[in-house]
């Protein structure tokens, strides 16, 4: 169960990203973030893991108030938690593997994993890549890869955490619409096999339909909508997305 | 443009160039044309071409015709005016420079000497092998004159047939035998140390002389030439009288020129290497006390960023020639004096070229690495390191490039390698020595260069 509570992000340019938001995540659920551009919902995610600091509120996830550790047990919270970038933030230079293999940096000794990683570590990067099905990519670099093939690396990164909460920042807004659904599968297969709570911002209503089993709306920072896709309807859609806004249907 | 200026005002106010612009509401183009008239005015006036002014009073007085009919609410026109200022400013370059084309088609022979010179380097060359023979002289007379010389058997001699002393400009004839046959030779005058020796000149020429095909000198006809510096003047000194054969011998081999560009190039490349070197040692540390992405935090270390920039930016505003004269001065001659010069450059225009691959990074992956639970030192191997090498190292390569190229400057003003060399022999007028400097320098300048192109195209 994660616990969000009243949680308030400013900026130091005095941008209002996060205004007293809270919502609660039971295990097992697969949780979208529904929201324009600039609604907060990267801030949001962010907050979670901490990689940005809230200005205010809490957030629990199975009684650990993640906003009061710091340092080491920072760090092994943040390991359990993995995370998917919009942009993949892969290192472009690094190969496949050994992107793959940062994801475990939080287990392995440090002074170690600085010279080499250990052989079973090497094990476990291949069976995640043969999880998304990019083994015979590993020796390339993360830079000769589309779009797709990259936030397969990424998902495989984040496994190799072996993640109990998996946070998605618009995993497919950087790829074609048909790579989308292949990208979400896994991590509705992460969802139901493994029971990985995740929590995934998108933006289209079918995607969101297709995929999550409750929605938060954000707008402005605030939460507008909370409840399951099948309960967004027209008016609902125009109270996230603005008065203008049409939807828009993805094969 | 709004019409209710005075179109009479504003051309009254501009008999002061541009101020009718200002009043007719264009006030950056009448400032620029009031700053580039009092400019170019004050050029002409320095430079003492007063026949410019012409062009001056056409600006002017296109201004004022401008003035009124903007005024008028009319466009604006000053492209006349600027034009003209721009021929005058390339008018006075012209002459300052003292630019002369005529010079470049007119004295082209001036420079075939030296071009062919420096087109057959001092590279290879075969043994010399000489011959000599020498009679003594006395000037001016003395009360025992030396003797004539006798013709020997078997080896070179030289002999006096009329007088062995006279005063100074006097004549007298030598003959001499037993040389190599058919050969040209020269004529020397030694003081009695043999440390002075000038060759002989005749009518400006130097006097040179053909062996018949039995080695004989035929008789040779000399005038007698001033005795050396000091001995000039304190009565009788008697000097050597030589003649000197000289003839190429053996297998062609590379010269002692050769081996000496080829030292001291290799002590260019090292000093290269050194300076680049402690560059890069400095430079990194520095290269993150300049990234604004790294210091942005607090106001303090903002202080320090600013701090770094001002004098990364003044080290690098000095040449590093002037660098090379200051530590010469200061640890002396040599080559450590330019691996100072180029090291304290190199470490300002690496440190820039560093910072600003910092400030390129991508935050994206720092981001991911920290999500992963890493600490900051795995975060910085595995998010930062990646993205830095490749351009440190590119950027290295191409530093190190440059100060081969910049040491053999340096080399000019006494930093040591293949420069000190190279500027001793063109004060000589050795110029196929010169000639030999100058390839090195090129093959393997171009060789670097070529050298840190491909490794740059791998890396980044």
């Amino acid at each position: 169960m994660l616990q969000v509570e009243h949680l308030t992000k400013i900026y130091e340019d005095g941008t209002l990203a996060l205004d007293d938001v809270s919502f609660e995540v039971p295990d097992g659920e697969f949780l979208v973030i529904l929201g324009l551009s600039g609604a907060g919902k990267s801030t949001l995610l962010r907050c979670i893991n901490r990689l940005i600091e809230p200005t205010e509120g809490r957030i629990v996830w199975d009684g650990t108030d993640i906003t009061a550790a710091s340092g080491e047990e920072l760090r092994k919270i943040r390991r359990h938690i993995g995370f998917i970038f919009q942009e993949f933030n892969l290192v472009e230079r690094s190969s496949v593997l050994t992107n793959v293999l940062s994801g475990r940096l939080g287990y392995v000794n440090p002074w170690q994993s600085i010279i080499r990683f250990p052989q079973e570590e090497v094990k476990r990067a291949m069976r995640n890549l043969e999880r998304v099905g990019i083994t015979d990519l590993a020796p390339k670099r993360a830079d000769d890869l589309s779009g797709g093939q990259r936030q397969r690396v990424g998902i495989a990164r984040a496994l190799m955490q072996e993640p109990r909460l998996m946070l998605a920042d618009e995993p497919v807004a950087s790829l074609d619409p048909v790579l989308a659904h292949s990208i979400l599968r896994y991590l509705e297969q992460l969802n139901r096999e493994d029971g990985i709570t995740v929590i995934c911002s998108l933006h289209f209503l079918d995607l969101v339909r297709r995929y999550g089993s409750n929605v938060v709306g954000l707008k402005d920072g605030r939460v507008v909508f909370q409840g399951r896709p099948d309960e967004i309807t027209d008016q609902r859609f125009k109270e996230i997305y603005g008065q203008e806004a049409e939807r828009i249907t993805v094969t | 443009m709004e019409g209710k200026k005075s179109p009479l005002l504003s051309a009254f106010l501009s008999l002061i160039p541009g101020l009718g612009q200002i009043y007719a509401g264009a006030p950056l183009q009448g400032a620029a044309l009031l700053l580039a008239i009092v400019v170019t005015a004050l050029l002409i006036q320095w430079q003492g071409s007063t026949f410019l002014y012409v062009g001056i009073i056409l600006a002017w007085l296109w201004g004022v015709g401008d003035a009124y009919s903007l005024a008028q609410g009319r466009q604006i026109s000053l492209v006349p005016p600027f034009l003209i200022i721009g021929v005058i400013v390339y008018i006075i370059g012209w002459q300052v420079t003292d630019i002369k084309l005529m010079r470049l088609i007119t004295d082209v022979a001036d420079i075939k000497p030296l071009v062919s010179n420096l087109l057959q380097p001092a590279v290879l060359e075969r043994d010399i092998e000489t011959q000599k023979a020498e009679v003594i002289f006395e000037s001016p007379c003395s009360d025992s004159p030396p003797e004539k010389g006798t013709p020997l058997e078997d080896e070179p001699y030289l002999i006096i047939l009329d007088k062995t002393c006279g005063e100074v400009g006097e004549t007298f004839t030598i003959e001499g035998g037993n040389f190599w046959p058919s050969s040209r030779g020269q004529i020397w005058w030694l003081n009695m140390a043999g440390e002075m020796k000038r060759r002989i000149r005749q009518e400006g020429e130097y006097l040179t002389f053909q062996t018949d095909e039995k080695g004989r000198i035929p008789p040779l006809t000399i005038v007698a030439p001033e005795a050396f510096g000091e001995a000039r003047g304190k009565g009788p000194q008697r000097s050597r009288v030589q003649a000197l054969l000289k003839r190429e011998v053996g297998t062609i081999h590379p010269s002692h020129t050769f081996f000496l560009v080829a030292e001291k190039m290799m002590e260019t490349i090292f000093l290269a290497l050194m300076a680049t070197t402690v560059a890069i040692v400095f430079a990194i540390p520095v290269s993150f006390l300049a990234a604004r992405n790294l210091m942005g935090g607090t106001p303090i270390t903002m202080g320090f960023y600013y701090l770094t920039r001002t004098i990364l930016n003044i080290l690098r505003s000095i040449e590093p020639l002037i660098m090379a004269i200051v530590f010469v001065v200061w640890v002396g001659l040599g080559p450590f004096a330019g691996v100072l010069a180029l090291a304290v450059h190199s470490v300002a225009a690496l440190g820039k070229l560093y910072s600003e691959a910092v400030e390129s990074i991508d935050p994206g992956p720092i981001e991911a690495i920290t999500a992963t639970g890493a600490n900051r030192l795995q975060t910085i191997v595995y998010a930062v390191i990646p993205q830095i090498v490749p351009p440190y190292v590119a950027f290295t390569v191409y530093r190190w490039d440059i100060n081969v190229r910049m040491s053999t400057i340096i080399g000019f003003v006494g930093g040591g390698g293949i420069g000190y060399l190279l500027q001793q022999w063109i004060r000589l007028l050795m110029y196929r020595e010169a000639g030999a400097a100058v390839w090195a320098i090129a093959i393997v300048v171009w060789a670097l260069d070529y050298a840190s192109a491909i490794v740059r195209e791998k890396i980044v």
